[in-house]
């Protein structure tokens, strides 16, 4: 049986992928190709970026905008939800194309560049608020987490159990290196405030009232009270799910190459 | 000849864009013509809007004081300020540090909830911080309503003699004492720093290599997705554990150092706070609203009042207040009018009757009119779901001494 026959494909698209396979031990093959990886990338990079900002922005902006938004509760679910959402689609079409596992750090990593370049031109430079106030989380060691996951393991299923669950948990320890003087205790007014509260009241802004915020808003509490572990570990379920659900998205994304395939 | 046309087509776009945007003002208001004029007249009554000084240098302290009243005509159709309610003020960003604010003598860093036909007194301390001119406006946020301004005035702040950085401190619980304008920026900046470095390393050691992203297509596409994983060799296995460890490694060992170094912390805040509210103090006048027409062409809303006077002396009205304007009745010439106050038109308010003597029932007609009704949009009031009006009616006694009430009703307009 020839190869044409074991696969499926016409004899000239046989024959085209065995020159193309030849054409790798070519040296100026090899430079053209080199500069279409250059073109691949910047035009990658550039959706990405473009993207994540616009979608972490309309799915999770405020809590990453301001340090008084970021509680136990909600922020460390919204945050990776609305990232993996975005991740794994990308994540499947360069693992299964490609092989790169770079796809969670790219976007994490582009994510607190550009949310730099944002806070500083529009937050600080142009609005006037501090940056001690509305300085961005970062999330890149956990785009690291869940790229070495996949690099490590080669199995998406075992690095949506590993990685997608460490991204979910690990948000709020992630970010408490920087952010736990931001919960210190202050006196004001004869009322508790944590240092994040008071910058929220201080530094006025006229459209974002207090009661916006989305404070630790659930049901009755049990466990005795232990909001972060149990928040990191809903965080994991949901990061695992999520990312799940979305190679899945990803997967029916990478089926409409036949599509395609046709139009060429 | 059709390109010709495109390119002085497309280059006169150019040059009248960027006519407008030379050409382009400062922004001078902050939306407060632009609500709907029957939630301006039926929502809250601001009065006694004080804004001092009103020239002032960078860490000069500035106070907002004023009342309100909470409208009995309420419209239905939107939600109410007996939710969930809190006292902001309109000013651009954080050019002033809010050091105090409250409502009835309470503090108002939280929200609170204003029942209807009540009276709120307020007060918010500003510190001055970057400097500029600014229209300073006191806010209602409503919960799921949006946001209820106040008329602005005008204040002017100059830059700080020393020209020094602007500083703001606050002592914690745990006894530091602290600058919020650049507190907690070094462990930010570190931290950030270390992660970006972390991130640009992984993606560096993954797109700097010999075939990347077209040679590994065609090996893929050759090999079959069965042996892909081929593609995957061992120095990326040892590459990547190193990669996952040192992060797992930095993760945890930057929240048990943040833990040991600020062994005190609380959650984020948050809750209702209770005001008591005042109750309208009781004048002696009895006032029923009979009807009142909106006259297009005149500019002024008239009103047929029934005005019974239980009171022990005689009372004239001084005043009608909505949407923000005072019509004052020169006759009287009681109302205080505050320095840079805006929207107050002196003459606008016609009393058909000057004084409602003790025991005494009259049938008023009130006319207030002015040109501010156009200029502040009030006239779209006809096109509203819901017809009616609401305002402030003020009156005095012989005395000098000021009493206030809500009037209210359906409203119809006068085409011609």
């Amino acid at each position: 049986m020839s190869e044409a026959q074991s696969t499926g494909l016409s004899d000239v698209e046989v024959k085209a992928r065995q020159l193309d396979l030849k054409s790798l031990d070519n040296p100026r093959a090899m430079k053209l190709y080199r500069r279409f990886d250059g073109i691949i990338i910047l035009v990658l990079f550039t959706f990405l970026v473009l993207g994540v900002q616009i979608q972490f922005t309309l799915t999770a902006g405020d809590w990453d905008y301001w340090i008084d938004w970021r509680d136990r509760r909600w922020w460390p679910l919204v945050a990776p939800f609305s990232l993996l959402l975005f991740i794994a689609p990308f994540t499947y079409g360069i693992w299964e194309r490609v092989r790169l596992p770079i796809m969670a750090t790219a976007v994490t990593t582009l994510l607190c560049l550009v949310s730099w370049l944002s806070r500083y031109l529009n937050f600080y430079e142009f609005t006037h608020f501090p940056l001690s106030f509305t300085f961005p989380s970062t999330y890149i060691g956990l785009g690291i987490l869940l790229d070495c996951a996949l690099a490590i393991s080669r199995s998406l299923i075992v690095s949506t159990l590993i990685g997608g669950g460490l991204f979910g948990a690990l948000v709020y320890p992630i970010n408490w290196s920087f952010m736990a003087p931001y919960k210190v205790p202050v006196e004001f007014n004869g009322m508790l405030m944590s240092v994040a509260d008071m910058m929220g009241y201080q530094y006025i802004r006229t459209t974002t009232p207090e009661y916006l915020r989305i404070i630790e808003e659930s049901t009755l509490r049990t466990f005795g009270g232990s909001v972060t572990p149990l928040t990191a570990v809903f965080s994991a379920l949901c990061g695992m799910v999520v990312y799940a659900a979305f190679l899945w998205v990803g997967y029916k994304i990478n089926g409409l190459d036949k599509f395609t395939k046709r139009i060429v | 000849m059709k390109r010709l046309i495109a390119r002085k087509t497309g280059l006169t776009a150019l040059l009248a864009g960027l006519v407008m945007v030379l050409l382009a003002g400062d922004v001078m208001a902050h939306g407060e013509r632009a609500q709907l004029a029957s939630m301006r007249m039926r929502t809250v009554h601001w009065f006694d809007t004080k804004v001092e000084p009103l020239n002032v240098k960078v860490g000069d302290i500035v106070t907002v004081t004023g009342k309100l009243v909470t409208s009995e005509w309420w419209p239905k159709h939107m939600p109410s300020i007996e939710e969930t309610v809190y006292l902001n003020i309109g000013v651009p960003g954080p050019t002033f540090l809010r050091l105090h604010s409250e409502v009835n003598g309470v503090p108002m860093m939280r929200s609170t909830a204003f029942p209807l036909g009540k009276v709120y007194e307020y007060k918010t301390v500003l510190r001055a911080r970057i400097a500029g001119r600014y229209h300073v406006h006191p806010i209602l946020n409503v919960k799921d309503a949006g946001s209820l301004v106040d008329k602005g005035t005008w204040l002017e702040v100059a830059e700080a003699d020393d020209g020094a950085p602007f500083v703001n401190e606050i002592t914690t619980l745990t006894g530091e004492t602290i600058n919020l304008e650049t507190y907690g920026l070094d462990g930010v900046f570190t931290w950030h720093l270390i992660w970006i470095a972390m991130g640009v390393a992984y993606l560096l050691y993954w797109l700097i290599r010999k075939e990347l992203f077209i040679p590994r297509f065609i090996r893929i596409r050759h090999l079959g997705s069965d042996r892909a994983n081929e593609l995957m060799t061992k120095k990326d296995f040892v590459v990547s554990s190193l990669f996952f460890t040192v992060s797992l490694a930095l993760i945890l060992g930057g929240y048990l150092w943040a833990e040991h170094k600020y062994p005190i912390t609380i959650p984020l805040q948050t809750g209702l706070v209770e005001v008591e509210p005042i109750d309208i103090p009781t004048g002696g006048l009895e006032v029923e609203v009979d009807h009142a027409t909106y006259d297009l062409a005149g500019r002024s809303l008239s009103m047929q009042l029934q005005l019974t006077n239980n009171s022990a002396g005689p009372l004239r009205i001084g005043e009608f207040l909505t949407a923000n304007i005072r019509f004052l009745n020169p006759d009287v010439n009681e109302g205080e009018i505050y320095e840079g106050e805006e929207m107050v038109s002196k003459d606008g308010l016609t009393v058909s009757v000057d004084t409602i003597q003790p025991g005494q029932t009259v049938d008023v007609e009130l006319v207030a009119s002015d040109a501010l009704w156009e200029q502040y949009r009030m006239t779209g009031l006809i096109h509203d779901p819901d017809s009616r009006f609401a305002g402030m009616i003020f009156y005095y006694d012989e005395n000098g001494e000021r009493f206030f009430q809500e009037v209210g009703g359906a409203v119809l307009p006068n085409f011609f």
